[in-house]
């Protein structure tokens, strides 16, 4: 659409074997066995390209054997003008002029028919006088529907032995709406020339169903041979991925160029737009997570972000079915929900029958999906469902940008689940290695326990027992965090792949627990004896990725791989290039008999704290957070339950449910606790339809008295405020302490998550808890 | 002290206009309670409470807030609220708080009401 005024002929590559198909049916035009073509395919996909390419090639042959030469006439109607009259007057001055541009004209006075008239006179097409004054009489009565006759005929009327028109018609689907003429009008006035194989057509449009639908009434399917534009070539979207850098001098390795074509879909309007989104940004592109980045921040808030934003804009102008539309879309693209009926859709979109047909049409109509019968059918455009993610995260949830753009990217760099059959022994070793980091607090350990390079080097075949007693001789020493919490399997059970870590722990740098301290520990447990410099790359890649959602600077992410048997020179080198902690088996036991842990083989997660009869099930995730009983600090719970309720793709309204609830049974535990430790605990556990919070003290337990703080007046709102939050509260109090136990379930309607019940209760008369 | 209590006062016409943002704590509860009062004794009678900027709410912060109200009512003064997100107003209706004080989605509908335009 409009794309015609932008189309630069060096910009075109591949589609050398439907060019080849279309330029035959029009050069035999010539002796009346010209075919018609049907052109179609999703928006941006490069059918006005393909038309205009084709157009410059027909230019480009020379007419032989003394036969007519074919005239390509290329004509859009997303650019009109939905009254007939109009089209018409516009269709005859794209034809003089283009063809007086074909005949040998420089520059035609566009704007003036009558002078572009008396020029073609005199290359002897005549007739045009006459046209022009029947316009003229159309016009002043008002009949759009003979002005179309008129102006459409011309064309076939004004050849001869000089050249033979060759329609090239963009966005047909358009004819289908201009006003007061029937639809299929168009096909009606052509159907005589198409019909007679002297004057191939080739129609082009994003709505196939319409477009065929009128071939059909008009008897015409049979005559057109259907040409459905995808994405390029492989290998013809490197060559363009190579000229587009060439010429915006973006820096990037050749062997990135397939990746990046394989990530837009060998769409090529999306690689000018990312290519000059790069040239923008940084205009050099090192490696595939750079690579990834540029897009996801392209798809975003970019350029890319801008074209879908502005087609949905024009598509559906109205917000709420904008809105509804998108919500849609993201289920069939992303979500891939199997939908292949109109009925399906409607019912999936939770509209009326008449605004669900009304959204299906408009999504059709723009070419998002083609209807055949009864049968939907999607276009699979890789970047519209980034974008549709993006939207729908970002409007329905409320996540800020940074946050989905991180999310697209891990999606693309995630990798593969562990093998089977190593789970057991891997879990185990995980669970080890969290109980470790639990116990941290602060102390110092001599750093060759993180350093497998220089633990080889000095210990390499040495008895354990010299190791030990070199190891106190380290005078080489690194300060652990006092680590606060630590998570299993990093990876969303909704809502998309995220950082799948083995571990992330959250710690701080000294006792007190503010922003300044905080340090996060990324640790993977390698599955493979032998560890790679590609599970290096893939670690330090997801890194990268958790430290920019995470906005922490370089210094405040430590990297730690620990290792199943062995890793080659090569390995370790690239490790500490990166930065990365490694640790040898050795190494780790060393570490947990520092710790007192050696003999931990057993379950390493005794059962203590209530609740841990939950079923471990694959898709339960794990949270736990200690807070010290300190002025304020019940926010950092609320921070950990949104971060969590992320995961789950919770609607925002939910999440603040839970963090209302969480920081209540925190302020509750604060209170009431007399907590000798001065910390309360805190576990999250998230499942596919719930989310369960559990608020622990150690503690006497919500004493029935009343306490200093809540004799004041207009207090004790706490508990009441949590039972209208959540779905379910439960207070269990022991010999250790007392435990709220809250479960929020996750299943219900996204859009609506039920009004808080209203309280009976008076101005300031809470019930006793 | 707490990273999270911001407070703004400013005057519309007779109305005290105190902008509640951040975290509405026992801490930035009492200090709203504090300009309130002031204003209340210095003779103000319209007081307008705006929570755009109110991210979280706990339990305490809500009580001084129905102290608030408590008080101005006793004064015989008018109050609103304005620009209330979804969750603080369903928290507002449980309290009962929303029985005696009307929220308005935006400020000016809140001061027309207060100046009795509305």
């Amino acid at each position: 659409m409009g794309a015609e005024a932008s189309f630069r002929e060096e910009d075109f590559f591949g589609r050398e074997d439907e060019l080849s198909a279309l330029t035959r049916a029009a050069l035999e035009g010539s002796r009346g066995i010209g075919s018609s073509f049907m052109i179609y395919g999703p928006p941006n996909i490069g059918k006005t390209s393909l038309l205009l390419k084709l157009a410059k090639q027909l230019v480009a042959t020379a007419g032989t054997d003394g036969l007519p030469r074919p005239f390509p006439l290329y004509f859009s109607f997303s650019q009109i003008l939905s009254h007939p009259l109009a089209l018409s007057q516009h269709f005859l001055q794209e034809f003089l002029s283009q063809l007086l541009r074909f005949l040998g004209d420089a520059h035609p006075s566009t704007f003036d028919p009558a002078s572009m008239c008396d020029r073609l006179a005199s290359f002897g097409i005549t007739g045009c006088r006459e046209v022009l004054a029947a316009h003229e009489r159309c016009t002043a009565e008002g009949d759009g529907l003979s002005a179309l006759v008129n102006a459409l005929s011309f064309p076939f009327s004004s050849s001869g032995e000089l050249f033979y028109p060759v329609f090239l018609f963009d966005d047909f689907q358009y004819t289908g709406k201009l006003q007061g003429v029937p639809e299929g009008a168009m096909l009606s006035i052509l159907r005589p020339y198409i019909k007679s194989g002297h004057f191939p057509m080739f129609i082009s449009g994003s709505s196939p169903g319409r477009v065929t639908a009128a071939l059909k009434r008009e008897g015409l399917f049979g005559t057109f041979q259907m040409i459905e534009v995808g994405g390029l070539s492989t290998d013809s979207s490197v060559r363009l991925w190579r000229y587009l850098c060439e010429r915006r001098r973006v820096d990037i390795p050749a062997s990135l160029l397939p990746r990046a074509s394989e990530r837009l879909g060998g769409i090529p309007a999306y690689q000018r737009m990312l290519v000059e989104e790069i040239f923008f940004r940084s205009a050099k592109v090192p490696d595939a997570v750079t690579l990834e980045n540029l897009y996801a921040v392209s798809v975003t808030e970019g350029k890319l972000n801008r074209y879908w934003r502005e087609f949905f804009e024009n598509t559906f102008p109205d917000r709420a079915r904008r809105g509804r539309a998108i919500r849609f879309l993201k289920r069939v693209l992303c979500d891939r929900f199997p939908l292949d009926t109109v009925e399906g859709a409607i019912s999936l979109m939770g509209s009326s029958q008449e605004e669900g047909e009304a959204i299906l049409s408009a999504l059709e109509f723009k070419g998002l999906l083609k209807a055949d019968l009864d049968h939907l059918t999607f276009v699979g455009d890789p970047v519209l469902a980034d974008f549709l993610y993006w939207a729908f995260e970002r409007g329905v949830l409320g996540k800020g940008t940074s946050q989905v753009t991180a999310a697209i990217v891990q999606a693309r760099l995630s990798r593969t689940a562990p093998e089977p059959g190593q789970g057991g022994d891997h879990a185990r070793r995980v669970a080890i290695v969290k109980e470790l980091m639990r116990k941290w607090d602060l102390r110092e350990v001599p750093l060759l326990l993180l350093d497998f390079g220089m633990f080889r080097e000095k210990f390499g075949g040495k008895g354990l027992l010299e190791i030990v007693i070199g190891m106190e001789r380290e005078a080489v020493r690194v300060r652990l965090p006092k680590v606060s919490s630590v998570s299993t399997g990093y990876r969303a059970s909704r809502g998309g792949p995220r950082f799948d870590f083995d571990l992330v722990a959250y710690g701080f740098l000294e006792g007190d627990f503010s922003e300044e301290n905080l340090v996060i520990w990324a640790v993977d447990v390698a599955v493979e004896k032998n560890l790679g410099p590609r599970a290096v790359e893939h670690f330090e890649n997801r890194c990268r990725l958790l430290a920019l959602e995470k906005g922490l600077p370089q210094d405040r992410l430590r990297k730690w791989m620990i290792l199943n048997e062995t890793a080659d020179a090569a390995t370790v080198e690239l490790a500490s290039r990166y930065g990365i902690h490694l640790s040898h088996p050795t190494q780790l036991r060393l570490f947990l008999n520092l710790f007192g842990l050696e003999e931990l083989e057993r379950d390493p997660e005794p059962a203590r704290s209530p609740g841990s009869e939950v079923p471990r099930s694959g898709k339960t995730l794990e949270y736990e957070l200690v807070l010290p009983i300190k002025a304020d600090s019940e926010v950092v719970a609320a921070r950990v339950a949104e971060e969590v309720a992320a995961f789950a793709a919770v609607d925002a309204d939910t999440v603040d449910r839970i963090k209302m609830a969480i920081i209540e049974a925190c302020i509750n535990a604060f209170e009431h606790s007399a907590s000798e430790s001065g910390k309360v605990r805190l576990r999250y556990l998230l499942s596919p339809d719930k989310i369960e919070l559990f608020v622990q003290d150690d503690g006497k337990g919500f004493r029935p008295g009343k306490t200093p703080e809540e004799s004041k007046k207009n207090r004790g709102w706490g508990l009441k405020l949590i039972r209208e939050l959540v779905d379910d509260v439960e207070i269990v109090t022991g010999p250790d302490g007392t435990t709220v136990h809250m479960v929020k379930n996750l299943g219900g309607d996204p859009a609506d998550p039920g009004p808080v019940r209203q309280g009976a209760g008076g101005l300031g008369s809470p019930e006793e808890h | 002290m707490t990273p999270y209590k911001t407070i703004h006062i400013r005057e519309e016409g007779d109305t005290l206009v105190v902008s509640v943002g951040g975290y509405l704590n026992s801490l930035l509860g009492e200090e709203v309670e504090k300009v309130v009062s002031a204003n209340l004794d210095i003779g103000g009678r319209r007081i307008l409470l705006n929570f755009q900027g109110t991210r979280l709410v706990n339990s305490i912060g809500i009580s001084f807030v129905i102290g608030i109200v408590e008080k101005v009512m006793e004064r015989e003064g008018r109050m609103a609220f304005c620009e209330v997100s979804r969750i603080n107003r369903d928290l507002f209706r449980v309290t009962g708080l929303a029985k005696y004080v009307r929220s308005f989605d935006s400020e000016k509908e809140a001061l027309d009401f207060l100046s009795g335009n509305a």
